[in-house]
């Protein structure tokens, strides 16, 4: 079963709120969204994994790590994310990680 | 051409899921029996909230660029039509109950237009679409805005639930995707699902359920602490200890540790009333040591002693003296974290990927990450390979 990690980001979050109004509606049930979440997380990880292909550099200070259940939590301050093309700063960023595994 | 190699992958990709995940589902649709309208409204909600999140650049412009005008009309209409959506809730909840037991295809009757002769139905039907509107559209009402400015960062709210007493509820999603439900009057955030005819036993179920199963695939973090205190408490109180004991970070502490201490009362309430007729103490809160230790017997002592040492911190900061709900604010000043401040702004900046390898030398880490989506500032950008270094 391929991670639900990515269901709490934008994309992800979007996607949730659109079924639970659907459901909210009774124009589906929720064992039916269940299955769309589901097909999410493999379209995402297969995507992820398949059809990008950059590269980002960071740089930080380490405020806090944990590792829990083989899942990496980490968060960094006055971070610099650099990929080829810009440059963004934030003053604290969380990172959860899990197992990339292969 | 160097002004067109700078392209974000971004929209091109989401968009290539949002067309993935459609199509795969299409077949679960039509195997349950709905409507490939419904299929065509989840994308279209799908993606108008992407738009409106403006995490993304440029999605479809045009199209939802019509869309988002004709949803900002409707906003205007919806404070009109709360008070009519409030009164009807109860009507299309029966009668929603009742078309369900029908063929589903009555389930298009919904949002077709009324062609019926039945009166009833008529009502229904219209009422709906003016509720679809309403829950499709993110607008809030003055007291819900209010309520939701007041949360922390990572809470967004997402909808409004209008219970059968007429009341407004805003459902939020938290940062780990936990629901709450904000009751406008009160301070404490309850969890629960807002079901028509909800009961207790199964919501708790239901909140211990996603815990035990999306801790690995999440990232879930369970701070020790909480953990601890969930499992000493009984039961009465502990879905509720248990179900913010998820919420990362500190982004709840605050709220957390009010709910705790709330609960803390309640908890060793329950336990008080044999022990106050033995002990006569009036204190609701029994101490197990230090000053004004209410306690006059062992047995009570390792009944309490579990969940007695956060109770022990707090009287000592009151001296020992009652056990009111007064506690709270006195101990506000133990918080040692100042990220409340942070985050209460918009986004707290997130990087959810896998590792490939996490190395450390002293207090020196080195991060490799791959097949990931970061919210920094509001936008979203996603790599493939991630490198980082950070100091501890």
């Amino acid at each position: 079963m391929a991670y639900q990690l990515y269901r709490n980001t934008t994309l992800g979050n979007s996607l949730q709120e659109s079924l639970d109004e659907l459901i909210q509606t009774q124009q589906i049930t929720p064992q039916l969204a269940l299955q769309v979440l589901l097909q999410f997380d493999k379209a995402i990880n297969m995507a992820l994994a398949n059809r990008v292909r950059n590269r980002v550099n960071f740089r930080g200070s380490l405020n806090t790590y944990r590792f829990c259940d083989n899942v990496w939590t980490f968060v960094l301050n006055d971070v610099e994310f650099r990929e080829v093309t810009d440059l963004v700063k934030v003053d604290k960023v969380k990172i959860v990680a899990c197992d990339g595994k292969k | 051409m160097a002004s067109s190699a700078n392209s974000n992958p971004v929209p091109k990709l989401y968009k290539s899921v949002i067309e993935d995940v459609i199509n795969e589902v299409r077949e679960l649709f039509l195997d349950e029996g709905v409507d490939e309208q419904v299929l065509l409204e989840l994308k279209t909600l799908w993606e108008n909230k992407l738009l409106q999140s403006k995490a993304v650049e440029g999605f479809h412009t045009e199209e939802q660029a019509a869309l988002q005008a004709a949803q900002q009309q409707q906003q205007q209409h919806q404070v009109q039509q709360v008070q009519q959506v409030q009164q009807v809730q109860q009507q299309v909840q029966q009668v929603h109950q009742v078309q369900q037991v029908n063929q589903p295809a009555q389930a298009q009757q919904v949002i077709l237009p009324p062609q019926q002769q039945q009166a009833p139905q008529q009502q229904v039907i219209v009422q709906d679409s003016k509720i679809l509107q309403h829950m499709s559209a993110t607008g809030m009402s003055a007291a819900a805005t209010a309520a939701t400015l007041a949360l922390p960062t990572g809470v967004t709210p997402y909808q409004q639930l209008i219970t059968s007493q007429g009341q407004i509820l805003q459902v939020v999603r938290a940062a780990n995707g936990a629901q709450y439900i904000i009751q406008p009057q009160q301070q404490i955030l309850v969890q629960q699902q807002m079901q028509p005819g909800s009961v207790q036993a199964p919501v708790i179920q239901q909140v211990l359920a996603p815990m035990q199963g999306g801790l690995s695939q999440q990232g879930v973090i369970i701070q020790p602490q909480q953990i601890v205190l969930a499992s000493g408490n009984k039961v009465q109180g502990n879905p509720q200890a248990a179900a913010l004991a998820q919420q990362p970070g500190q982004a709840a502490t605050a709220q957390v540790q009010q709910v705790q201490q709330v609960q803390q009362v309640q908890g060793s309430a329950a336990p008080q009333v044999p022990a106050q007729t033995q002990a006569q103490q009036p204190p609701m809160i029994l101490q197990a040591d230090g000053a004004g230790d209410t306690s006059s017997e062992d047995d009570q002592d390792d009944e309490e002693e579990e969940y007695g040492e956060d109770e022990e911190e707090e009287k000592d900061k009151d001296g020992g003296e009652d056990g009111q709900v007064e506690e709270e604010p006195l101990n506000s000043s133990d918080d040692v974290s100042d990220e409340e401040d942070q985050e209460l702004f918009d986004t707290e900046n997130v990087v959810v990927c896998q590792y490939d390898k996490i190395h450390r030398s002293k207090n020196k880490w080195k991060f490799h990450l791959k097949d990931g989506i970061m919210n920094l500032n509001g936008r979203d950008y996603v790599f493939s390979k991630a490198i980082g270094d950070a100091e501890w």
